[in-house]
């Protein structure tokens, strides 16, 4: 059977209807997706919120733990001026403070100007920058104890932190300075730095 | 409720019923006149349901051929040749496929049929065209009695029936299918009872003449009958050995084909017309043209079924994604709810220490930064006395010098931590009281590398005072003196895990 116009006049509601049916069809579906897209949208940002908030609750829980663990230590790095800027006139003063105890028969010492420092093996320093200024010393020594009695004294008497790495001692026995008493037995070398912890929020 | 209109065509009048839910709801009778017709014209302008017609006509003619098993479009143009060779002067024909042959070509055995007087019928079809009557089809009693027989077991059996505004009606199956139809007016002053007494005879005879019936073969007979009519039926049909009766009961049969009307008489009408709007031949005498508003009909309520469809799966889907959605959302608040909570907490939290002069994390940094340099470089004394221990328990070693340096590229030793450099000492010395006894002095300094060993370091000798290794070169050593058993040996330390 073919159609004529006739035909389609007879079925003009029909079609109006399904056209109809095709378009209410097509809003409904295509607003029940956006609102499906909105919703999964909306989860997903209440979601990372979620996961925001849990995260400062975390930190902040860990950040009352370390108020509480590290406070006391952190003030006494800041009473030991750790924290902050050189102090190289306290050094200076500290180390003829030490010169005057004769702890040692004579030392002389060299700072370098400073530098950030890249610890072997590294550390995770946060939000601070290693300083560091190098301080090599060179010692007259009677015997071996007199470093050992010199370092502990410097790490006592002196505010700041001395990062001692490394020493050379060596015996210049003769037969002159054997029959001399309070005579140089031993010449050593020391290097290390002085190390200050600078916040790199701090104003520069 | 399903609604159909049913028409019932004989000679003479149009007998029409409106069928709801399987129940008459309507029904009306128009004769063959002007009159009759236009009642029937203003009778259809308030039905627009299918209309199906059923034709009970004594010009009905049915013929046997074989052809040639086609299908597609040679087939259809074999059975418009048949149909122009056969019924040139009718439009209502049809040809059905009684049954495939098992044998030769395999052949089809086929039945053509016509209505052979269109001037009876094409009145009243004209007039449903002209009103847009949804007409799904024209069919005949004999085309729709097959089911009547069904159940019966002869292989040759002649149905007899009557319609009341017919006549008489006398189909012949053989194996269950229709051969052949004769329809006899019954006139007035003729019961059914005597019309069916005198016509038996003579459709035997017929029967016979066109060898449709086996010479010898008993003709079964069922008369479709009320229960009135049924002694009187017996009482006069001559018994004859070549012909068995069987009578059925015609409110029986209503039952069986749960027809839902009561019968009154033995007028079949009801049956045959329940029996069309019940299940529908394949095949009838409407042609594409006649059943045109049929088609457009079932276009139009398909056109409407699909959209409704379609509406209500979209409605469904877009209720099920609005409630899984739904849940999205309501998870959402509840989210957003506990993360305001979460974040008022940890801001509590934070405003507790904000007095203190440096933030926590800060704090941690810094103190955990000084723990690990303290590790780093442990004081002197940890590394030095195990060396100086080791050297009391050797006093024919003389230290000349010592050194010691971080380093963070030595290899890590078992046992010991990782995460700090190690410490390498240097240790150069010689050998006293020896004289030229080398073998006392290598075991004594091998000792000496052992004893520093089980005390936690890792000793490798650079110098020893005889190199006597099978690649080292050894030389006159007469004049060595005293002081020349020189050694040094590289120390590594770190801490232990």
């Amino acid at each position: 059977m073919k159609f004529s116009n006739a035909d389609f006049y007879q079925l003009r509601w029909s079609l109006a209807a399904i056209g109809a049916s095709i378009l209410l069809s097509s809003i409904i579906l295509y607003s029940s997706s956006e609102y499906a897209d909105f919703a999964q949208k909306d989860r997903r940002v209440a979601q990372s919120q979620m996961n925001d908030g849990r995260n400062r609750l975390t930190m902040a829980r860990q950040d009352q733990e370390n108020l509480s663990d590290f406070s006391k230590e952190y003030d006494t790095l800041e009473k030991n001026k750790i924290i902050g800027d050189d102090h190289r006139l306290d050094w200076m003063e500290g180390l003829e403070k030490l010169r005057n105890q004769n702890r040692v028969i004579d030392f002389r010492y060299n700072i370098s100007p400073q530098k950030i420092y890249a610890p072997q093996p590294a550390i995770d320093s946060g939000n601070y920058d290693i300083h560091y200024s190098e301080m090599k010393l060179q010692f007259d020594l009677l015997h071996e104890g007199q470093l050992l009695n010199f370092f502990d004294a410097l790490r006592n008497q002196i505010k700041g932190q001395y990062q001692l790495e490394g020493c050379t001692l060596q015996h210049i026995d003769t037969p002159e300075n054997e029959a001399t008493p309070n005579a140089t037995h031993i010449k050593a070398e020391c290097n290390g730095g002085w190390i200050t912890l600078k916040n790199r929020s701090a104003p520069q | 409720m399903r609604h159909s209109l049913l028409l019932f065509l004989s000679a003479d009048r149009l007998h029409a019923q409106l069928m709801a839910g399987g129940k008459i709801a309507l029904q009306h009778d128009f004769i063959d006149t002007p009159e009759g017709r236009k009642n029937f014209e203003s009778f259809l302008q308030t039905i627009k349901y299918p209309v199906y017609l059923l034709t009970d006509l004594i010009e009905e003619d049915f013929r046997h051929e074989i052809v040639p098993h086609l299908s597609g479009s040679s087939r259809t143009a074999l059975l418009q040749r048949k149909f122009d060779q056969f019924y040139r002067g009718t439009p209502f024909h049809q040809a059905t496929r009684l049954q495939r042959q098992k044998t030769g070509r395999r052949d089809d055995d086929m039945l053509f049929s016509a209505l052979t007087n269109p001037a009876l019928i094409l009145p009243w079809l004209n007039i449903m065209l002209a009103q847009q009557t949804p007409l799904a089809g024209i069919y005949s009693v004999p085309q729709i009695s097959a089911p009547l027989v069904k159940d019966h077991p002869s292989n040759h059996l002649l149905l007899i029936s009557w319609e009341k505004f017919s006549g008489l009606r006398q189909t012949y199956f053989s194996e269950h299918r229709l051969q052949i139809s004769r329809m006899t007016p019954i006139h007035a002053g003729l019961t059914f009872q005597d019309a069916v007494v005198n016509e038996i005879t003579r459709t035997y005879q017929y029967l016979k003449s066109l060898s449709l019936l086996p010479s010898g073969q008993i003709l079964d007979v069922r008369i479709l009958c009320h229960a009135h009519d049924r002694s009187e039926l017996q009482n006069k049909l001559s018994k004859a050995p070549e012909m068995r009766y069987d009578f059925a009961d015609i409110e029986a049969v209503g039952q069986q084909l749960k027809i839902n009307y009561r019968f009154t008489d033995s007028d079949t009408s009801q049956i045959f017309l329940h029996q069309l709007a019940a299940s529908r031949p394949s095949t009838n005498y409407a042609n594409a043209e006649h059943t045109r508003y049929y088609t457009l009909w079932q276009l139009r309520r398909a056109l409407n079924w699909s959209g409704g469809v379609l509406l209500l799966v979209s409605m469904l889907w877009a209720i099920t994604t609005f409630w899984q959605s739904g849940e999205n959302a309501s998870e959402a608040e509840t989210l957003k709810i506990q993360a305001q909570r979460t974040l008022k907490e940890a801001q509590q939290i934070s405003q507790n220490f904000s007095g203190a002069h440096a933030p926590a994390a800060d704090m941690k940094a810094s103190v955990s930064v000084m723990r690990k340099l303290d590790q780093y470089q442990p004081v002197p004394q940890i590394i030095l006395k195990p060396i100086s221990a080791a050297l009391d328990r050797f006093p024919q070693i003389e230290v000349n010098e010592l050194g010691w340096q971080q380093s963070a590229t030595e290899p890590v030793a078992i046992n010991t931590r990782a995460d700090v450099p190690a410490q390498v000492i240097t240790l150069k010395g010689d050998l006293q009281g020896f004289a030229n006894n080398y073998r006392a002095a290598l075991a004594y300094l091998d000792r000496f590398q052992l004893e520093l060993g089980v005390r936690g370091y890792q000793v490798t000798a650079l110098t020893k005072p005889l190199d006597v290794s099978p690649g080292g070169s050894i030389a006159d050593r007469r004049e060595a003196r005293e002081n020349e058993l020189v050694f040094s040996f590289k120390l590594v330390w770190r801490p232990a895990t």
